[in-house]
């Protein structure tokens, strides 16, 4: 058992070694979406640093066709701070539908703006009024993180730009909210394996982020799906229950992404049940799909019953809670690794935490783990150090700020989480049927790379 | 009068000492007129020290950088300080990109390689309304209990600005206990329309309360101000018999200690370098280089006749340009022959831009256009030996389409059409991958030292040949792929004409 001397450890304000950013970060969760372009009301570092940080030196994602260099911004100045800056956004808003070519524009605020008090809700309606799509968000850096200002922006589009909805639902239609766009450096190829398997199995999908996603006509189509997924811990849950309330949608809350065959049937059977799906076509796809991966899980298993050279047999994971339980499911139901220490990182509301406590406590059947909630990389450091994880270190799965960790602890690191910085990613995907033999792939490469 | 004030926390930003602008358009060679230097100005408004130029503003910008970065990528690359953020979380971003410039640039020097040190306050809503200074003195304590470091700087941002937090009160109080420099760097983004004072905050900190304040001369000692460039002055200054300092990014606070002791100063870009090279001078005595920027034969060799003429090693020194040109230039022709047609446009910092420009000629290259995302039209020293784009357009000729646009990605691309070139050199990320979409390559100089003296041509030259070859990618590319801007917008010839025409797209009758 791990043990744990946390009573030295102090919690403060300080954050040292960031792990998630502010609200207006959420302007990715406008670019994620296919030609849709955000407009930065803020100061003038403001985009550049939420893009060279969340979408540059995390997988090197790039900016996409409406993002990183692209967003237009205030670049507001001490004019804008003493005379206010509703003057100068509306010249931009103006500007840039002059210049870019953009299916829809999302206004999001920084701190100068929240601060001093721009009605910019005001700005855009006169825009809104002649017809121009466009909607805004206010997300200030003091008021909430890029996981806060996703949900924000994920509301302004359904309550500004969607709108109202009377008509009927289609059957076997579901709207998909999970992975937070950018932040998780794998999200693209998620949502696209995410939204495989759910077609697999007889959906219409909105993915609604990501290549895959129709752009701006999948959003006007949320009203019409006959259901919501919550693909994650608490993500999403707050946009579901809106739209529960809108339009009287009803939502189905799955916290654990699906890793490896086991997870993801066991999910899609979820689905197809929740959903009323034609069982048959479900277990088909299933049963295709399993049949495929375990004669890769097969091909692996010599590797992972006869390698000579030792392979981890514990595990730390430090990120986000949709990345961290997913992981620590996989890696204790699949490949029956011990969990060392899980550290979740991204401050979810109070009110979900002791549901994600939950899912650790009962990871498996003859499996309870525990998890702890950090932000600050000083304090979570100084956890890992000091438990103890037996005759050999544990692999970590973690983040460019326990590449140090790891040399420190003589053991190897794969870097899952914001920010990644030592890893380029493409349609690269982490999850799911796929995705789990990538991970394989990657964890054991790492593994074997390392020994000589 | 001083040309530096150091007696306030608070650095001079950029405009209010030098006149610096963020938008023009034309050539080379007004800009350089119009910049004084004792050539002439444009008459009213021209202040004591700054020339006033004509700049463009327009209603449409991108998002551009801020002071608080360059804050972030100086004090925070300070081996064994700590940089505070005092911010809301958002602009703690920066220590993502900033930590893995540092490890790689560590890596490079080879030195050990870590994470960096930064600490974000972590402000919120509350602390917007009762003030966040009791959070700074909690951050200071905590860095101070976990690093123990030499010094801890304090970078502030626009919220902390705007709210009126007393910085330089919980500093100075902190300074007096734990016996090592606390130092405020007053770095809010909306307080310059260039992220270059950024620069200027941090060095103006290090002046303050870092350098010593009774130095003991070390006569072969000479400060390079630089980033986290590849290690290429301790073997060029060694042939003068001179030693390196290089400061700020991965010095140690020694390192910036003994900045009063040196026997000159010398920089890459005089854009970096401005401000600190003048304050020592002005404060210490340690005499800044007066002269171009050591790019190409002509601003190499003055360069270094001046620094040996200034640390007494005049003989060395017309021994190692000797040797250097007579080794350089039959590689540099065979490079010329190579690049024989080839067009390349420069977008990068304003004084490195000119460097690079005079790089790319002596390589026979064309430069027909290029940009800077800002111009100074002078220096800290207002010494006109600095003045590096009259250097350039009077050794290598005038650059007929020059643009000053801050890393505007949407006047890129009708500049681009302007001169059409097989390559572009940058540092900056934002342009590189609009020209890509175009099928143009890109060199980004990330060690930027790699074009700096009479190697420097050769490294450019053959980096350059490499970067010709990736052409095959980025056309592919180009064939693919959708800009995101109106076709109204890219039939558009003049880049700049929303600020030239009130807005409007369409010339009026």
């Amino acid at each position: 058992m791990s043990i744990n001397e946390e009573k030295n450890i102090r919690k403060t304000n300080s954050i040292q070694q960031i792990r998630y950013v502010c609200a207006i970060a959420a302007m990715h969760s406008a670019s994620a979406i296919p030609r849709v372009i955000p407009i930065t009301h803020c100061g003038p570092g403001c985009a550049d640093k939420q893009f060279m940080n969340v979408a540059f030196y995390n997988g090197f994602q790039g900016g996409g066709y409406g993002g990183g260099a692209v967003v237009p911004s205030t670049n507001a100045t001490e004019k804008e701070v003493v005379f206010g800056g509703a003057e100068r956004l509306r010249e931009l808003i103006a500007s840039s539908l002059t210049i870019l070519d953009a299916d829809l524009f999302v206004v999001l605020t920084g701190c100068i703006s929240d601060l001093v008090g721009d009605d910019v809700g005001s700005v855009v309606k006169e825009f809104q009024t002649q017809g121009v799509p466009i909607v805004f968000a206010e997300t200030g850096g003091f008021k909430g993180n890029n996981f806060t200002g996703h949900e924000l922006v994920t509301r302004a589009i359904i309550d500004q730009y969607v709108g109202d909805y009377e008509g009927p639902r289609e059957r076997a239609s579901v709207n998909v909210w999970s992975l937070l766009p950018y932040h998780n450096t794998f999200w693209r190829g998620d949502l696209t394996e995410i939204k495989r398997i759910l077609e697999g199995i007889g959906l219409k999908v909105n993915i609604l982020f990501g290549h895959e996603s129709q752009g701006v006509s999948e959003w006007r189509d949320i009203p019409k799906a006959q259901f919501n997924l919550v693909l994650s811990p608490w993500l999403g849950l707050q946009t579901a229950k809106h739209l529960e309330q809108k339009y009287g949608q009803p939502y189905l809350h799955v916290p654990v992404i699906p890793i490896g065959a086991k997870e993801t049937s066991a999910f899609l059977r979820k689905v197809t049940d929740f959903a009323g799906l034609d069982t048959a076509k479900a277990e088909s796809f299933i049963e295709k799909e399993e049949a495929t991966y375990y004669r890769y899980l097969e091909d692996f298993s010599d590797f992972y019953a006869e390698y000579w050279w030792g392979l981890p047999a514990k595990f730390v994971v430090v990120g986000d809670s949709a990345y961290n339980l997913a992981l620590t499911k996989f890696l204790v139901n699949q490949l029956g690794v011990i969990p060392g220490k899980q550290i979740i990182t991204e401050n979810p509301p109070e009110e979900f935490r002791e549901g994600i406590r939950e899912q650790y406590r009962t990871i498996a059947e003859d499996v309870s783990t525990n998890v702890e909630f950090e932000e600050d990389s000083y304090i979570i450091h100084q956890l890992i150090r000091k438990t103890h994880f037996g005759h050999k270190p544990p692999i970590i799965f973690g983040t460019t700020w326990e590449r140090d960790l790891a040399k420190e602890l003589k053991t190897s690191i794969v870097e899952v989480g914001f920010p990644t910085s030592y890893e380029v990613v493409l349609s690269r995907s982490y999850i799911g049927y796929r995705g789990a033999l990538t991970l394989l792939e990657k964890i054991y490469t790492t593994t074997v790379g390392a020994s000589a | 009068m001083k040309k530096i004030n150091l007696d306030t926390p608070v650095v001079e930003s950029r405009e209010q000492r030098l006149g610096t602008i963020i938008a023009w358009d034309g050539k080379a060679s007004e800009l350089s007129k119009e910049s004084a230097y004792g050539r002439g100005s444009c008459g009213s408004g021209c202040g004591d020290k700054a020339r006033r130029l004509c700049e463009l503003q327009g209603p449409f910008t991108q998002g551009s950088v801020c002071s608080e970065q360059m804050v972030e990528c100086q004090a925070g690359n300070v081996r064994d300080a700590v940089l505070i953020q005092h911010s809301p979380i958002g602009c703690g971003a920066g220590q993502v990109i900033y930590n893995s410039i540092y490890r790689n640039g560590l890596a490079m020097r080879n030195l050990p390689v870590e994470n960096l040190r930064l600490i974000c306050t972590n402000l919120q809503e509350s602390d917007m309304v009762f003030g966040g200074v009791d959070k700074l003195e909690q951050s200071i304590r905590d860095a101070w209990e976990r690093n123990h470091p030499k010094a801890i700087f304090i970078g502030t941002s626009c919220a902390t600005g705007i709210i009126g937090d007393d910085i330089d009160s919980v500093a100075s109080r902190l300074e007096a206990e734990l016996q090592i420099p606390v130092i405020p760097l007053h770095c809010e983004g909306f307080k310059s329309k260039h992220w270059s004072t950024g620069f200027d905050a941090t060095q103006h900190g290090i002046v303050r309360q870092i350098v010593r304040k009774n130095p003991k001369k070390q006569e072969d000692l000479v400060n390079v101000i630089n980033l986290w460039g590849s290690d290429v002055f301790t073997p060029m200054l060694a042939e003068l018999g001179l030693r390196v300092n290089y400061v700020v990014d991965m010095a140690t606070v020694e390192d910036l200690e003994q900045l009063s002791e040196a026997a000159a100063t010398v920089g890459f870009c005089h854009t970096l370098s401005s401000y600190l090279g003048a304050a020592l001078e002005q404060q210490f005595g340690v005499p800044e280089i007066k002269a171009p920027q050591p790019y190409g034969f002509a601003g190499t060799d003055a360069w270094i006749r001046e620094l040996a003429r200034v640390t007494h090693r005049e003989e060395l020194a017309e021994a190692y340009i000797a040797k250097e040109h007579e080794r350089v230039k039959p590689q540099l022709e065979e490079l010329r022959k190579q690049l024989k047609g080839k067009k390349g446009y420069v977008a990068t910092g304003s004084a490195y831009a000119h460097g690079l420009i005079a790089v790319l000629r002596e390589l026979g290259i064309e430069v027909d256009g290029s940009l800077v995302f800002h111009h100074d039209p002078i220096y800290d020293s207002q010494d006109p030996r600095q003045d590096s784009l009259s250097h350039l357009v009077d050794n290598y000729g005038d650059v007929p389409s020059f643009s000053v646009s801050n890393r505007q990605q949407y006047q890129f691309y009708g500049l681009l059409q302007r001169v059409k070139p097989d390559f572009i050199l940058i540092r900056h990320n934002g342009l590189a991958p609009l020209a890509s979409r175009l099928g143009i390559p890109a060199a980004p100089l990330g060690d930027e030292h790699h074009a700096l003296g009479y190697q420097g041509m050769l490294n450019l030259g053959e980096t350059i040949l490499e970067i010709l070859a990736h052409k095959k990618f980025h056309e592919d590319l180009a064939a693919h792929t959708r800009l995101p801007y109106k076709r109204e917008w890219l039939d558009q010839k003049d880049p700049f004409i929303l600020a030239r025409q009130n807005n409007s797209l369409h010339t009026e009758e």
